[in-house]
Order: C-alpha cells, then sequence, then structure tokens
C-alpha cells in the first residue's frame, strides 16, 4: 500500500473518530483542541491567538504551544501530511476534475519539472528550458553534469537579454543573479530558481491574523479556519439532521470551506497561516526528511533528467533541485511522496538529517535568500 | 493554469503591490526596489504580455489580501451580535467572544447536550460560539455529573468559560425565564403547572403560582430566577399545537440579560 493511500485513510480515520465524538459526546474534542476532557492539546494558532485576544497567560495553551513546537521540531509539517482533512478534502476535489484537465495538470507539472532537471543538469542553457516549458519536447535528454552554477548563470543571462530595458540588473554577485529572473514574473512557473526569503506568504497571511486578532482582540482567523470549519460542517449538518435545527448556517459554513479551497487555490503552500506557524520551526527541524542516495539517483547517477520526486511532492518541494521549488525542505509534511515515487529507491528518509549532497545546496541557498533579503 | 487569469484579475493589484512594495521596506529586496520604480508602465506591459506573477510579488499579493480580508473580519468586533444566553462562566460576554477558539469542546462536553453553536442569524462574530438552548434538558452546574462543577467549564482550554472562584448554580444568573402569557397554558386555565413543578424540582422556587383565575397561573420571581432552563425544557405549549397556533417559542424562554433592560 502506499503512502498516499495510506495517508489518506489515517486523515480520514481521525476525522471520523474525532465527529463519531462530536456527535455522540465522547469528549475528544477537534483538531483545535484535541483530547481527553480537560487535558487538551490546543491548536497552537488557536492558543497564541487567544492569548494574544485576552492579554492573558492561559496555562493550557502555552503547554499546548510548547508541546506542538516540540512535535514539529521532530516532525515537520507531518501534521498536514498525516492528519490535517484539508488536504484530503482538496484530494476530494480532485475527483471532480475531468481525466483530460487531470492529465493536463500532470503533464504540465512534468514538463516544468523535467526542464528544471535538462537546464539545472547543463543540456543546453536556457534553450532547453524554452523548449521544455513551451511543448515538453525533449531538447537534449543529457548530457554533462555542469555546475549548478553555471546553469543559472546562462540563464540569467539570457533573461537579461529576453527582458530587455527592463531588466536593469546590473549586479554581479549570486544573490542579486538568483533574484533577477524572479523580477520577469518567470519564477512561478518553476522555470526559474526561486528567491529565497525567510518569509513567504503563508506568513504574512499569519501575520495579518494575529495583528487583525490584537487590534480586534478575538481570534479573528478561528472564523475562517477551513480546519474547523470542517468539523462546524459536521456538527450543523448533524443538528439539523438529529435535533432538526435549521439555521442559515448550515449553508455558510460549508459555503465558506469550499470557497477557501476553490478560490484560494494551494491553500496549504500559498495562504495557511498554521503551516506557515509549523514552517517557523520546522526549518530549524533536522529529523526523518527525505534525502537522495546520488549514486542510486537517476540525474547524478546515470545523467537522465527524472526529478520525479519534485512531481510527487504535495508540498511543492523540489528535492533533486531544491533551489527550484516553491518551498523548502522546511515544509516536509513526512508524507512519503517522494520515497515511493523515486523509480530507482533512491530517496529515504533516515532519521538524522544529513548536511550533504542536495540537502546541503538547499542550506546553501537560503543562506543566499538571507543575504538578498537582508540588503 | 490560473497563474495567467490572475494576472488578468489582479492587475490592478499588481500595481497596488509595486506602491507598496517602495513604501514597505521591510518586505522589498535590493531588486525588488528597483522594479517598484520602473512604475507603473512596466506594470502595464505586463499585463499586456500576461506574464505570470513573480513569486515576491504574488506572496506580497497575498500577504496583503490575506492581511486586509482578516482586519475586515476583525472589524466583524464592532457590528457584534444579537445577546445570547451564554454556558456558565460565559457571562462576561466580551471575554467570551476574546477567548473562545470554536473548538467546539464544550458541546461534547456537555452531559445534557444543552450547548449548541450560536445561529448565523445572531451575528457573524457569535456564529458557531458557545450558546444554551433549554428544547431538552437544563443546565444544574453538572450537580449530578461532577458535583456541581460545570464540565463545559472545567474542559474549556483557552477559558473561554471561566466561573470566578465560588460560583456555584444559585449565584450565577445565566439568564432570566419569560412567560409568555398570550401563548401560555396556564392562562387559558387549563390547569398546566410543568414549569412550576420543574422549578422546584430544580431546587430553586422561582416560579410563584397565583391563584386569580379559576386554575393557577405561573410567574416567574425575578430575584430568585437563575437561568437554568428547566421550566423551558418541560414546557408543552409548542406541542399543544392546535391551542398555540402561530408560536414559534415556548411561552417560557429563558432570555439572556441584556435583553431585558
Amino acid at each position: 500500500m502506499k503512502a498516499s493511500k495510506i495517508r489518506t485513510v489515517v486523515a480520514t480515520v481521525v476525522f471520523a473518530v474525532l465527529c463519531i465524538g462530536l456527535v455522540v459526546g465522547v469528549n475528544l474534542g477537534t483538531l483545535s483542541g484535541f483530547g481527553w476532557n480537560d487535558i487538551a492539546a490546543l491548536c497552537p494558532l488557536g492558543a497564541i491567538a487567544t492569548m494574544i485576544a485576552t492579554k492573558t497567560f492561559v496555562p493550557r495553551a502555552a503547554v499546548s504551544i510548547a508541546i506542538m513546537a516540540v512535535l514539529v521540531f521532530f516532525v515537520g509539517r507531518a501534521f498536514c501530511g498525516w492528519v490535517c482533512p484539508v488536504p484530503v478534502l482538496d484530494r476530494v476535489r480532485g475527483f471532480f476534475r475531468s481525466p483530460k484537465k487531470r492529465r493536463q495538470l500532470e503533464e504540465r507539472r512534468r514538463n516544468e519539472m523535467l526542464g528544471i532537471a535538462r537546464g539545472e543538469m547543463g543540456a543546453a542553457g536556457a534553450s532547453a528550458i524554452d523548449a521544455a516549458a513551451a511543448d515538453g519536447g525533449d531538447a537534449a535528454t543529457a548530457g554533462d553534469a555542469a555546475p549548478a552554477a553555471a546553469g543559472a548563470a546562462a540563464r540569467t543571462g539570457a533573461a537579461q537579454t529576453a527582458g530587455g530595458a527592463a531588466a536593469p540588473a546590473p549586479a554581479p554577485d549570486a544573490a542579486a543573479a538568483a533574484a533577477a529572473p524572479a523580477k520577469h514574473g518567470c519564477a512561478s512557473c518553476g522555470g526559474c530558481k526561486q528567491t529565497r526569503k525567510k518569509l513567504d506568504s503563508r506568513h504574512y497571511v499569519l501575520g495579518g491574523a494575529l495583528l487583525s486578532t490584537a487590534v480586534f482582540g478575538f481570534p479573528v482567523f478561528c472564523l475562517v479556519c477551513p480546519i474547523g470549519l470542517t468539523f462546524a460542517t459536521v456538527l450543523v449538518l448533524w443538528r439539523l439532521f438529529a435535533f432538526g435545527d435549521m439555521t442559515w448556517s448550515v449553508v455558510l459554513v460549508p459555503a465558506v470551506l469550499v470557497a477557501e479551497l476553490v478560490f484560494l487555490r494551494k491553500w496549504c503552500t500559498r495562504f495557511c497561516p498554521l503551516a506557515g506557524l509549523m514552517n517557523l520551526v520546522s526549518r530549524f527541524g533536522r529529523t526523518w526528511k527525505p534525502v537522495i542516495d546520488d549514486a542510486k539517483c537517476l540525474e547524478t547517477g546515470k545523467k537522465t533528467p527524472c526529478s520525479r520526486c519534485a512531481m510527487a511532492c504535495d508540498a511543492d518541494i523540489n528535492l533533486r533541485h531544491p533551489d527550484y521549488g516553491e518551498r523548502t525542505l522546511a515544509d516536509c509534511t513526512r508524507c512519503r511522496a517522494c520515497v515511493d515515487a523515486c523509480p530507482t529507491g533512491a530517496v529515504s528518509m533516515p532519521f538524522t538529517f544529513k548536511k550533504d549532497g542536495a540537502t546541503g545546496q538547499a542550506k546553501v541557498v537560503l543562506a543566499k535568500g538571507e543575504e538578498s533579503s537582508a540588503r | 493554469m490560473s497563474e495567467d487569469e490572475k494576472v488578468g484579475a489582479h492587475g490592478a493589484d499588481a500595481g497596488t503591490g509595486g506602491a507598496q512594495e517602495a513604501g514597505g521596506p521591510a518586505f522589498a529586496g535590493g531588486a525588488r526596489e528597483a522594479d517598484a520604480a520602473a512604475g507603473g508602465a512596466q506594470d502595464a506591459e505586463r499585463r499586456r504580455a500576461k506574464e505570470p506573477l513573480s513569486v515576491s510579488r504574488r506572496s506580497l499579493l497575498i500577504g496583503a489580501g490575506g492581511t486586509a480580508a482578516l482586519l475586515g473580519l476583525g472589524a466583524l468586533r464592532y457590528a457584534g451580535h444579537n445577546p445570547l444566553v451564554r454556558p456558565p462562566g460565559g457571562q462576561d460576554e466580551s471575554h467570551l467572544v476574546s477567548a473562545c477558539i470554536r473548538c467546539e469542546k464544550c458541546y461534547e462536553a456537555c452531559p445534557r447536550g444543552v450547548i449548541v453553536p450560536a445561529h448565523v442569524e445572531d451575528g457573524l462574530l457569535g456564529m458557531r460560539s458557545p450558546a444554551l438552548s433549554f428544547d431538552d434538558g437544563w443546565c444544574d452546574f453538572c450537580a449530578q455529573e461532577n458535583g456541581g462543577v460545570p464540565l463545559c467549564v472545567a474542559t474549556c482550554p483557552t477559558e473561554a468559560l471561566a466561573l470566578p472562584e465560588g460560583a456555584v448554580a444559585q449565584s450565577t444568573v445565566l439568564g432570566l425565564a419569560v412567560i409568555d402569557e398570550a401563548q401560555c397554558l396556564a392562562f387559558r386555565d387549563t390547569g398546566c403547572r410543568y414549569c412550576y413543578d420543574a422549578c422546584v424540582e430544580a431546587g430553586f422556587d422561582a416560579i410563584e403560582l397565583s391563584t386569580e383565575g379559576a386554575n393557577p397561573q405561573p410567574h416567574v420571581i425575578e430575584d430568585k430566577c437563575v437561568g437554568c432552563g428547566a421550566c423551558e425544557s418541560v414546557c408543552v405549549s409548542l406541542k399543544a399545537g392546535s391551542i398555540a397556533s402561530g408560536a414559534t417559542k415556548r411561552a417560557v424562554v429563558v432570555r439572556p440579560l441584556e435583553t431585558l433592560e
């Protein structure tokens, strides 16, 4: 059984058990406050928000935050991959796509990742990227693995000529070169290196949520939190059918939930402040992160573009070429999709995270990003 | 995919984003400042070319949009909501609203199932916050189940429901029972006295029977009523629908104190 199936089953079972507890009154709580009777592990974001809003120290909230911080330090965003009902709902949404659309999306992602792989392996510089992005054509399947820096430099040069007058980019140093492609707006296609910053969009949403909580004095985000809304949907539906409790909440609660998942695409990667909060701790984690055995990997071993680990990642991490993914290994949900996807079994998730190979590269790029944002 | 659409839809926003970048050096890296300096003409060019958003620009858009949306949502605090009968420990309304994270543990904890999520009809701010509904039971502060310490208060992980030291059922006023004499069966000389009996049984003796008519009629003694809901939970006025036509609520209803002043 593949990890993706197990994950869906685990998340569904957890959700089902908590829902049954909710409707029959077992008092297991929900994911916002999970635990038996008065022992409850609170949602860390809710715990912070409630303490900010009431300006008081709540012991149980503080303990919850500490426990969550320790857990996240060791298993990163595993909650997102294994327990949270929102990715499962997103998967359900996938069923409503036509097979054609689904194939298109897969094909696009495949081409994108292969393009990156080819470019990074130094096949033909920028032209390989263009060709791959345009039609996924197999311009130069293999080549001598040039150093990553050279590939990036070549592309930056190409981008400058293409961008013309709009791109001044006079700075010769590496940080500026990494930032330049982003200026042309091509970074979102994944074809260029990402500009790394310490904070991303989720941290801004998190900041907004806490700011609003501080200004208005109540946990604002809790009103629209998709995890809370998922359980609320079950509760209002149950109350409707079991007690005839008629209210517009029955319509509004699921409507807000669906709107968030449909209109705010990639909720988990780009919007979720809870994920942002976990990222703040998980970036320091060193355990159970996926690593590639370079000897077995097709790209480093056989010089064949592959990048299936990058295609498989739900968290938008590019394990093989970390500086191209939208997110870094700090956002790894330990979902094991990359382990399953690897055709040669080169990806593993050892307990200790060794600072070498691809992962070492990630560190370097992160450091560069910090440099550029600091300037 | 929708990256292109996003540029179309948020073209105007992208311009605003650029302005904000210039104003917010906290977010802006060196390259981004140069970008902002290039100005609106470049933005227009980008719109025409339908280039996708850059990552940093998108982050800023999401951040600014998310913050604006959450601040707008926060303004609901001023919109407020209708007063509700709250579970024990939730009588300080502003504290409850501040501390409740809608974790739904109190609904589960209540052994009598009288805690329900508030309806959106009573206001967006209070939606899903705990309220009392005495349809099928009443609140005795878990005297039987937990020796007089309400389980909802014990359970609440954020202390949104928190009773003052030494608070007991007799000293905590949840609301006030109000009898609708137009609907009440006793006022039609039926001799109904369910609410009176329930109140006696609950140990409050907050309903007295007057003997003005042929049959006794209940009256609430306001000083004694704590709003436990025992009377409301046994009121049969709605079940006797043929008499009480047009009624949507029971003849005796516990109302929040705020609505009575």
